[in-house]
């Protein structure tokens, strides 16, 4: 981290801790720090995001987004559950049951092809979000964030490619691949 | 009853509580609004402009978006380069606005030389006594050409004024010769009606041309001039302030959206936003292109620097108004061109008596250019409005709100329908409809 970095954090968080000891804005620097998908980014890199981010509060059943529409945003959870179910015609299959500091939605970061999977509320359940243009517009003003956010994300589908990978090899009797 | 039946149904009851509460504040905020529309329309222009303003020089802010430079001093930073640039804009068309002493000038010259123009037109020679055309433009052109000298007319202390000035005044040299003779001549120019109509040898006619009416009520109607400065004031605010918003007011609104079409919002706001910036600045970068070319032909035809730049401004900002601008830059161009003297054209083989067709051609061709070349290029196919559209938008914006309503009237038809159009996309991209 260069000098100048390093004391703009330093004056930012003088700042903050100055006259915002207890502000809503430091409290969620605090919980993005706590996020794996932000583990890189410095305070004030944090403080970036965080300016960017919209805060949603969802009832109880309340759907967050529904599969096969256009996505737009990633989801974190500030807290509460939030369910990721797929339907087919008749039934539904819960893939998993997230918890407050857990993200979802994060491929709408890359384009708007349609979710995957419907995110439903389980209870009253706050979120922030991350709208996919907001982070293009990070790239101008502050490319450095905007990279390791990306970086993020683009080791995070890296991951499951390789367990799907893992998951295909171990279904795949190793005979079937030279037989062809 | 179970505890889910129950949770249940006070949910559902919850439901019905809000979609009330909401109707009635939706239509508390309809009448609200209406009334403060209504009663405060004085305001709704200014606030546009400060927000168009706002909105066409972000980019610039973008600009001086430094991250380790707090927003403010971003702003300020963006504000002191437009203001720098406004200023030598301005200080340098302020050489060319003329003064006191040109426009009495610039009036006795026009008076002289548009009726010099009317005379050859309807001149008579000998040879033609029986050409049937000259009495026809007389009988038609001579009403127009009297309302024209009417207007142009000098009143007792603009009289006054240019006879000081043609002996030197307020340590300025004295007028040329030519234009004192211009002035006598006008003083001398009578009523062509008045001729027409009068029988022969008759010295001085009676008045048969009614002078024209004092407009009713002008003074009495509408606001006063103070309050139109108060009102006015609120643009520069708006442009300030807008310019440090960082998004706050975007997050304000969005945060007032239903979950249900969150997403749906930020992605409408955005294509908005992007359609109405692109149109915007294509539209300023096509008049800057217009005005350029027109300077650059004006300059080309011998007019001086200074007039050609001073029309090239006025003809490329009011190319803004379709179909309109071009009209009103062949008006500027030909009525400089029939008083312009002693023109010398930088393109070898020209007339300078001919300036006023040359005039119509470069005219004629900056605009093919604009057409073809200019609008495809900035604007591209992101804006399609059909001419229709077009025609009828700014009929109806001169009929609501005069020149200005003629200015919006294309920028608001692209605002309803970038609008109309992207909602109801997303609408059935996100199954809502």
């Amino acid at each position: 981290m260069s000098v100048r970095n390093l004391t703009a954090d330093k004056l930012l968080w003088e700042t903050l801790g100055r006259w915002k000891r207890s502000s809503p804005e430091l409290d969620r620097i605090q919980f993005l720090k706590t996020v794996p998908f932000f583990d890189r980014l410095s305070n004030r890199q944090l403080k970036s995001v965080s300016d960017i981010m919209f805060e949603r509060k969802y009832d109880a059943n309340e759907s967050i987004f529904e599969e096969g529409q256009p996505g737009a945003a990633l989801f974190l959870i500030l807290d509460g559950k939030v369910a990721v179910e797929i339907f087919r015609e008749t039934s539904t299959t819960r893939l998993a049951v997230l918890e407050k500091g857990a993200f979802f939605g994060e491929m709408a970061l890359l384009d708007d092809t349609p979710r995957s999977a419907t995110a439903r509320a389980l209870e009253r359940t706050r979120t922030l979000a991350l709208y996919r243009n907001d982070l293009r517009g990070l790239v101008h003003r502050d490319a450095k964030t905007a990279c390791r956010i990306y970086r993020s994300l683009a080791g995070m589908i890296a991951d499951r490619l390789r367990l799907t990978n893992e998951l295909v090899q171990m279904k795949t009797p190793t005979d079937d691949v030279g037989s062809g | 009853m179970s505890n889910g039946q129950e949770f249940e149904e006070i949910e559902q009851e919850r439901k019905a509580r809000r979609k009330v509460f909401y109707l009635t504040f939706a239509a508390l905020v309809l009448i609200v609004g209406g009334f403060l529309i209504w009663k405060l329309s004085i305001l709704i222009l200014p606030i546009i402009v400060g927000a168009l303003l706002a909105f066409v020089f972000r980019p610039v802010k973008e600009r001086f978006r430094v991250r380790w430079l707090p927003h403010q001093i971003q702003v300020l930073c963006s504000f002191a380069a437009i203001g720098l640039v406004l200023f030598f804009a301005f200080n340098t068309l302020r050489k060319h606005i003329p003064d006191e002493e040109q426009k009495l000038e610039f009036k006795v010259r026009l008076k002289y030389k548009l009726n010099e123009k009317y005379r050859q037109l309807v001149a008579k020679p000998a040879e033609e006594k029986s050409n049937a055309v000259a009495p026809l433009i007389e009988k038609e052109l001579g009403p127009l050409m009297d309302k024209f000298n009417q207007s142009l007319e000098l009143n007792p202390e603009e009289r006054d004024l240019f006879l000081k000035y043609a002996a030197g005044h307020n340590g300025k040299p004295p007028i040329q010769g030519k234009f004192v003779d211009y002035f006598r001549a006008n003083q001398r120019m009578r009523k062509y009606v008045i001729l027409e109509k009068a029988p022969t040898g008759a010295a001085e006619p009676t008045r048969t041309v009614a002078p024209a009416p004092a407009e009713p009520g002008a003074a009495t109607e509408g606001p006063s001039f103070e309050n139109k400065l108060s009102a006015w004031m609120l643009a520069p605010l708006i442009f300030i302030f807008l310019g440090f918003d960082n998004g706050q007011i975007r997050r304000f609104f969005i945060g007032l959206v239903p979950n249900r079409y969150f997403e749906l919002s930020l992605t409408v706001v955005d294509r908005l936003d992007d359609a109405i910036g692109n149109y915007l600045r294509g539209t300023l970068i096509e008049c800057f292109l217009v005005g350029v070319t027109l300077a650059l032909g004006l300059i080309l035809l011998g007019i001086p620097a200074g007039v050609a730049v001073a029309i090239a401004v006025v003809s490329g900002l009011l190319n803004a108004i379709p179909f309109v601008g071009t009209a009103i830059a062949l008006v500027i161009g030909l009525g400089y061109a029939l008083v312009a003297e002693n023109i010398r054209p930088l393109i070898p083989g020209l007339n300078p008596n001919d300036l006023a067709l040359y005039v119509v051609i470069l005219v004629v061709i900056t605009h093919v250019l604009d057409d073809v070349v200019f609008q495809p290029f900035v604007l591209g196919s992101a804006v399609n409005v059909h001419p229709l559209a077009v025609v009828i938008a700014i009929i109806s914006g001169s009929l609501i709100m005069g020149l200005w309503g003629m200015l919006f009237a294309i920028p608001t038809v692209v605002v309803i329908k970038t609008a109309v159009a992207t909602f109801f996309e997303e609408l059935k991209d996100y199954r809502i409809i």
